[in-house]
């Protein structure tokens, strides 16, 4: 009889828990996220690979074909072509594009060459060299380097070792 | 009598919903906040590339952001950098350090696992990304990233 009292006392005392101060502290917090909350924008990327540019041709001054018996690949940096982008100093657009020795006159003839180029199984390019006006503006360069990731290699595999030259103005 | 009745009797909002509600707030900022986007300047203007696909960091084991204003001033945390080289050759040895590498390594034809994600102004000229670019390429690093955005924001 006298542990049942006991425990209707207790079951009357109720715990109550001040929530107020937690309370501000969630606040507090939150009032702390709302004011750093700032949504990442949504980005894309274009991955490459830039190796350094190679010299297209490995010869050293008065050095003659053959002369170097320990070169092992003597057409290192043939298996490089290169795209000419010639910037307007003034406004950074682009002006005129070349592949090789040849002009193209547009993005799209661009790209139009280079699937050529790289659709023939017996061409030997597996690397582009951009040689590009150092006044030309990233926008415009990001064109082209669009166009060339473009590309596939007659493996199936996607253009993505490149490298840059600058070229100076004038 | 009317006024020690009233002295006597207090008001107790029930509190729990409210703290309720505002836990869950905090849950929905904690999961979505990106402290990643601290490295990025938000004031750069991307290109627009239609075929720019979104950051895929899936088995990249590091990724180091470099922003480039349109005077070609480079900016890590908002800090604009005045000896570029110096701090990419400093991230370079940090990242042969973490990788286990040495200079020996790099000249032996290894390169730094690391990618180097260029974020630079539409309108910032190529001489001053080259500078960029080149400085990265002599300390090691070979895999890039060009930022762009898909449409015009």
């Amino acid at each position: 009889m006298r542990k049942r009292k006991r425990r209707k006392r207790h079951s009357q005392s109720e715990v109550e828990l001040n929530l107020a101060a937690m309370l501000d502290l969630a606040f507090q917090l939150l009032a702390f996220f709302i004011l750093t909350f700032r949504p990442a924008p949504i980005e894309g990327q274009i991955s490459l690979r830039l190796p350094l540019p190679q010299a297209t041709a490995v010869v050293e001054d008065g050095q003659q074909a053959g002369e170097d018996y320990n070169d092992t690949n003597p057409i290192q940096g043939l298996n490089t072509l290169t795209i000419s982008v010639i910037a307007d100093p003034k406004t950074g657009n682009i002006s005129s594009l070349g592949i090789g020795e040849s002009q193209v006159p547009s993005l799209a003839a661009l790209d139009g060459r280079l699937k050529e180029v790289f659709s023939d199984a017996g061409n030997p390019f597996d690397q582009v060299i951009l040689q590009v006006s150092d006044s030309c503006r990233y926008d415009e360069l990001m064109k082209v380097i669009d166009v060339c990731t473009h590309q596939r290699l007659p493996d199936g595999r996607k253009l993505s070792k490149l490298s840059f030259v600058g070229l100076p103005d004038g | 009598m009317a006024a020690r009745f009233s002295q006597d009797l207090k008001a107790e909002p029930n509190l729990t919903p409210i703290l309720d509600l505002v836990f869950q707030l905090i849950t929905f900022f904690l999961l979505v906040i990106n402290f990643k986007s601290a490295e990025m300047d938000l004031s750069l203007k991307l290109p627009v590339i239609g075929s720019a696909r979104p950051v895929e960091t899936h088995g990249q084991r590091g990724l180091l952001v470099l922003n480039i204003d349109n005077a070609g001033d480079l900016k890590i945390y908002g800090r604009p950098i005045k000896n570029i080289e110096g701090y990419i050759r400093n991230e370079a040895q940090a990242s042969m350090l973490q990788n286990r590498m040495t200079p020996a390594d790099l000249e032996a034809g290894e390169e730094l696992p690391t990618t180097i994600v260029i974020r630079a102004d539409r309108t910032t000229p190529f001489r001053m990304i080259n500078r960029v670019i080149r400085a990265c390429q002599d300390n090691g690093f070979r895999n890039f990233a060009l930022k762009a955005v898909n449409k015009e924001t």
